[in-house]
């Protein structure tokens, strides 16, 4: 790769490297992991830098991602089992622990595509189209996707929890 | 804002507000993928000085970067899962690294049960597997994947020579979205099996200095792949990769459905 080609690509990193962070940050949920995981997505980037960098790169980065993370998560749900359907503890939420924490923790807990999902459409904004792109399926699998996580979320914390939730975020 | 979309949204905003990439993150990349590359090539000329050579030492120390290759042994753990890797001694010494498989926790992970001699399994028979290798006593079972191996001795806490990942349902969709990685960044052949459609490829070549583990996947039909792979050891026994290709489609063609 040439000199231009790799100031580009530090360019590139510089420019995008902490939202790109906070994507897999959102993914999978850790930040040690998600220090690890854009280094490895854009390792891979790099060694395509030559296609990529024609576009715009970042779509690519963001696609390597969450992937990764669906795959990883994937993997570690099986060899764990992860309970993602157990909603928290009675006594957590008597505890009144923050509510934001328990939403965060229910994102975690989602299935990694319906994670996914909820993080394209939610933090990136992006359309059921474009999530569906980055994903590899249909846009109407998108939607329902996503309309399974939120109603999750909602189950979990519950009606009058969401309005805490709410109220907390305005505060 | 008044609804959960909104307070999800900006919950992950507050949520993330701290994290900021590191003032490094571009140099360390440009380090990696310069030292994976290196370590690639090393690997490939290793092999092809090895065959003109027609020796085969008992181990080969490259340097720094390299791999420590020995010979004549089984082994490497169980893979659980991998994902993509070119072949060492193709041209590009593409991508590394996406294997980060967490060891298997026996107390919590369901098995197969007794498979007597590992020849049939969930819903999948074996047809061929070489010569001299036995059940392991070691499998997983998660329902809509399942998992086994086989080695030379038969203990279930030993290496593994040969693992056979099965994927159904909607676990397809997993193999499915990772072949569809490893074929945009061009990694592996695809291939046909007895008829039926399948994808060799090396995964994980340079993880922890590696030359990758042999998998080929097959799609077995209705709504079934299985992913079949050589432990990256055993696969020195064998004279090169066109002679690990051909016994990894034997044992790919070999399988069946179960009645």
């Amino acid at each position: 790769m040439s000199g231009t080609e790799d100031d580009e690509f530090v360019a590139f990193v510089a420019a995008r490297g902490t939202s790109l962070l906070r994507v897999a940050y959102l993914a999978c949920g850790d930040e040690g992991e998600a220090e690890d995981l854009l280094q490895t997505a854009l390792e891979r980037t790099y060694r395509n830098w030559d296609r990529v960098r024609r576009d715009n790169p970042e779509p690519y980065v963001r696609r390597v991602i969450v992937n990764t993370a669906i795959s990883r998560a994937r993997r570690r749900a099986i060899l764990r089992i992860i309970p993602t359907h157990t909603p928290p503890e009675s006594s957590a939420r008597q505890a009144d622990v923050d509510l934001r924490h328990v939403l965060m923790d229910t994102l975690r807990a989602l299935p990694p595509r319906q994670r996914a999902v909820v993080v394209l459409r939610y933090w990136e904004d992006l359309s059921e189209t474009q999530t569906a792109e980055i994903l590899g399926c249909s846009a109407g699998t998108v939607k329902s996707q996503a309309s399974k996580a939120i109603a999750k979320l909602r189950l979990v914390i519950g009606e009058e929890s969401v309005k805490g939730v709410i109220s907390n975020v305005h505060a | 804002m008044s609804t959960l979309e909104d307070g999800l949204r900006q919950i992950m905003a507050d949520e993330t507000e701290r994290l900021h990439a590191a003032p490094d993150l571009a140099d360390r990349v440009l380090r990696s993928s310069r030292r994976k590359t290196k370590r690639v090539r090393l690997t490939a000329l290793a092999a092809a000085a090895t065959v003109a050579a027609a020796v085969v030492p008992a181990y080969l120390v490259l340097g720094q970067d390299s791999t420590a290759v020995r010979g004549g042994e089984t082994g490497g753990m169980v893979a659980t899962s991998v994902t993509s890797q070119p072949d060492a001694a193709s041209a590009a010494p593409e991508p590394p690294a996406i294997d980060d498989t967490p060891e298997p926790d026996p107390t919590a992970t369901p098995d197969l049960g007794d498979l007597g001699d590992g020849r049939a399994f969930g819903h999948v028979r074996v047809g061929y597997l070489p010569e001299g290798l036995q059940w392991s006593h070691w499998s997983l079972d998660f329902g809509d994947r399942y998992t086994t191996s086989w080695n030379y001795d038969g203990d279930k806490n030993g290496f593994y020579c040969v693992q056979i990942y099965v994927y159904e349902g909607q676990a397809v969709q997993e193999v499915e979205e990772r072949l569809r990685m490893h074929r945009e960044v061009r990694e592996g052949e695809e291939v046909t099996l007895g008829g039926r459609a399948g994808y060799l490829i090396r995964q994980g070549v340079g993880e922890d200095g590696g030359d990758g583990t042999p998998t080929v996947f097959v799609d077995m039909g209705g709504q079934r792949w299985a992913e079949v792979m050589f432990s990256p050891v055993y696969a020195k026994e064998f004279d090169d990769a066109d002679a690990i290709a051909r016994e990894l489609r034997k044992v790919a063609e070999g399988l069946t459905a179960a009645a």
